[in-house]
């Protein structure tokens, strides 16, 4: 219809006036993404350009406001010849596979459930969103009560008979670290519900609809019609899951901070200690810089599937 | 003179890049000050001495990072006491998180601002001043008429300089819930020994043995301190062996069941809320507590010294009063603390509410303090078991290192993520270096 009507339209001769607003357009867009572009040179890249530049300085509180004495590779290889350094990655690494595993599991679950319209659905899509705005700080606080060894979940548990003493969740260095991911995961599994039900409600009911004529069930129904059509959402939730994985500081801090001993320093949790309780900033931006250039290279990829969407869109 | 200018142009550009490279680290991955939880120094209130709020002309900026409901109404106090004597002048007490009172002082020095007072960990002088937060003290201290009152112990130096004056000293004694001793027969123990077998008898009866602080950072340190040097270990000489020995003793305590391996997610206001809660026989804890217990505990209580032996010490820590090294009214800030803090009256106000004790001679000698009987085995503590806080071996660079890392020791152990030998050999190696 519409290509019918285009091509039974001859296209107007253009005035020279025209033309000329046409070259001085590109300079308008220029203007509008000026601000932005300010925004984000302030706040991202000269911030990224500095912290590139004290990780390979000698900064320390004696030293942070007088001139940075250049130092090379040392603090990278101060962090990773302690063994700090890669023990944090190794546990940022399993922190990350938990929480995106969980995170896209669940987030999934919860799409399908949400899929239809109801009142069910519908109260349970604003308690999701409602645990999506918690800020960190207030549901790391709330989970470590209710982890706690007189805490709801303890309380169940040994109610239930399922454990003879509390279970460890905070405390013992490999419950610790899947707690407070489990808790991670928990934030973020509204957010991927909520993408991945955009991508189902998009599912032209029809298709449903032909399933069940054919005497599809319920798992062939997610199997061959919802998760082919949630594909490209799925790498895109993937790469946003393992990105926020990867740079999830806060629960840990208000959580565990870091303990026992070291058990949940992770990479971003390492970088704020060195930077910020032991006030060697030279040291915590290496760490740092180590933590951004491995979310660097998923945003190359989240980049290139958000463009490979757009593209089959 | 241009050439001077645009030297200290370029001085001054070289802060503000250092302040905005700190506000960068934290929000490229370590995002430390992400999670705030209360006003910041950001904050319009949360800048330096300016014009008129409230009813006065000029408004006294004081950070602090005190949340207990008795530490707030002491910080109150004051703030009261020097609006009543000028009522030209408002003081504007600022909440800063504890674990980012440090940061923020010195990215806000580097940005040329800051408070007028801070209120801090007195042991962290060092790290506030060597990054360029706090104003040397010295013209005033010279030249204050009441300075022999204060023990050098109280008085923060760096590189010979004084950053900060304490106006009252905290420690930590072996508090005890008085009815379960009762019920089970016993004293309060003044021996490791007595100790362990009190716990022991305490358990049987079904009760908790002890609370204590197992964070890994300092203030896990802090409470580790007494404990690992009744077992001889010390900053002069790290033995590894010695401090094996104190966390071996205290990681007894878990796998005894004597004390909750939880203990490794509570800072130090928990533990002894749950000693105020009941049921658990003795809570490792300080003098600040006093007002919590009173208004808490529905059990009868007391105080004893740490019983730790002809080797253990007590650090003798509390917060450190400073001038803000950007502060427009230095002077009226100076004034503020020698009315408030270092005052002989204003220093029998945390005696009262809180339960601090005072650094001046003459306000511990008073009625308030002499005759309180929770205050006197910390008193006693004092002059038994006190030691400098941070030890006077530990250089200024190194203090924050240090702490953290006995900190992650002293958790670990407790924990389980290392067996006490592995951890003690891990803080010794990482000790030598740091201590030189």
């Amino acid at each position: 219809m519409t290509t019918s009507l285009a091509t039974g339209v001859a296209a107007p001769s253009r005035s020279p006036r025209a033309r000329s607003r046409d070259r001085r357009r590109p300079q308008r867009r220029l203007v509008f993404l000026l601000p932005a572009a300010l925004f984000l040179g302030i706040f991202s890249l000269y911030p990224l350009v500095q912290l590139l530049r004290m990780s390979v300085s000698d900064v320390t509180a004696r030293t942070l406001n007088s001139p940075w004495s250049f130092v090379g590779l040392d603090n990278f290889t101060a962090g990773f010849s302690s063994g700090q350094t890669t023990q944090a990655l190794v546990r940022t690494l399993v922190f990350v596979g938990v929480v995106t595993l969980l995170g896209m599991v669940g987030g999934l679950a919860g799409a399908i459930a949400l899929r239809t319209r109801g009142r069910w659905s519908g109260l349970l899509l604003a308690v999701m969103v409602f645990v999506w705005a918690l800020p960190p700080v207030v549901n790391g606080s709330v989970w470590k009560f209710l982890l706690g060894d007189a805490g709801l979940i303890n309380t169940v548990l040994l109610d239930l008979g399922l454990r003879q003493a509390p279970a460890p969740f905070l405390y013992d260095q490999y419950w610790a670290l899947m707690s407070v991911a489990f808790v991670n995961a928990f934030a973020v599994i509204p957010f991927n519900a909520l993408v991945f039900r955009a991508a189902l409600m998009n599912i032209e009911p029809e298709t449903f609809e032909a399933a069940a004529l054919d005497g599809a069930n319920r798992w062939q129904e997610i199997r061959h019609i919802m998760l082919p059509a949630v594909r490209a959402t799925t790498l895109v939730l993937l790469v946003l899951t393992v990105v926020y994985g990867f740079r999830s500081f806060d629960f840990i801090y208000v959580m565990t901070y870091g303990g026992p001993g070291t058990a949940t320093n992770t990479l971003p949790f390492l970088g704020y200690l060195q930077a910020f309780v032991r006030y060697d900033f030279g040291l915590g931006a290496a760490t740092s810089v180590v933590t951004v250039l491995g979310v660097l290279v998923l945003a190359v990829v989240y980049a290139r599937s958000i463009r490979r969407e757009e593209a089959e869109s | 003179m241009h050439t001077q200018h645009s030297a200290r142009a370029r001085r001054a550009g070289r802060r503000s890049l250092a302040a905005a490279v700190t506000a960068g680290v934290a929000v490229l991955g370590l995002a430390a000050c992400s999670g705030g939880t209360a006003s910041t120094p950001s904050d319009s209130t949360g800048g330096s001495a300016s014009g008129s709020a409230g009813g006065g002309s000029t408004t006294l900026t004081v950070w602090h990072y005190f949340s207990d409901a008795n530490q707030v109404k002491l910080m109150d106090e004051y703030a009261k006491k020097f609006e009543d004597a000028h009522p030209d002048v408002t003081v504007d007490n600022v909440f800063v998180p504890y674990d980012q009172m440090n940061s923020k002082l010195v990215s806000a020095a580097g940005a040329k601002t800051g408070p007028d007072i801070a209120v801090f960990n007195g042991a962290e002088t060092a790290t506030i001043a060597l990054g360029g937060a706090l104003a040397p003290l010295d013209d005033y201290w010279s030249s204050y008429s009441d300075a022999a009152q204060f023990p050098d112990s109280v008085i923060h130096k760096v590189d010979g300089k004084t950053y900060a004056v304490q106006g009252y000293v905290n420690l930590l004694g072996l508090w005890y819930n008085a009815d379960i001793l009762k019920e089970i027969g016993v004293q309060p123990p003044t021996t490791i020994d007595e100790l362990e077998k009190d716990m022991a008898a305490a358990k049987a009866a079904g009760y908790q043995g002890i609370t204590l602080c197992g964070l890994p950072q300092s203030q896990g340190e802090w409470q580790a301190y007494p404990w690992l040097t009744s077992q001889g270990f010390t900053y002069d000489s790290p033995d590894q062996s010695s401090l094996a020995a104190g966390l071996s003793m205290v990681r007894g305590w878990v796998t005894d069941g004597y004390l909750s391996q939880e203990a490794v997610t509570w800072d130090q206001t928990v533990p002894f809320q749950k000693f105020a809660a009941g049921g658990i026989a003795f809570a490792e804890n300080g003098n600040w507590q006093m007002g919590t217990a009173a208004s808490d505990a529905k059990f009868n209580y007391g105080v004893v010294p740490l019983p730790l032996g002809s080797d253990g010490k007590v650090y003798l820590g509390g917060e450190g009063e400073g001038i803000g090294a950007f502060s427009k009214h230095p002077d009226l800030a100076w004034q503020y603390l020698t009315e408030t803090y270092l005052d002989r009256q204003g220093q029998l106000l945390p005696v009262k509410i809180v339960g601090s004790i005072p650094s001046r001679l003459d306000a511990a000698k008073d009625d308030t303090v002499t005759s309180n009987e929770l205050l006197k085995p910390f008193a006693e503590t004092i002059a038994k078991y006190g030691a400098n806080y941070p030890a006077s071996v530990i250089s200024p660079d190194a203090v924050a290192d240090v702490q953290l890392t006995v900190g992650q020791a002293w958790s670990a152990a407790l924990g389980g993520q290392q067996s006490p030998d592995t951890a003690a050999s891990t803080a010794v190696q990482k000790l030598s270096s740091l201590l030189g």
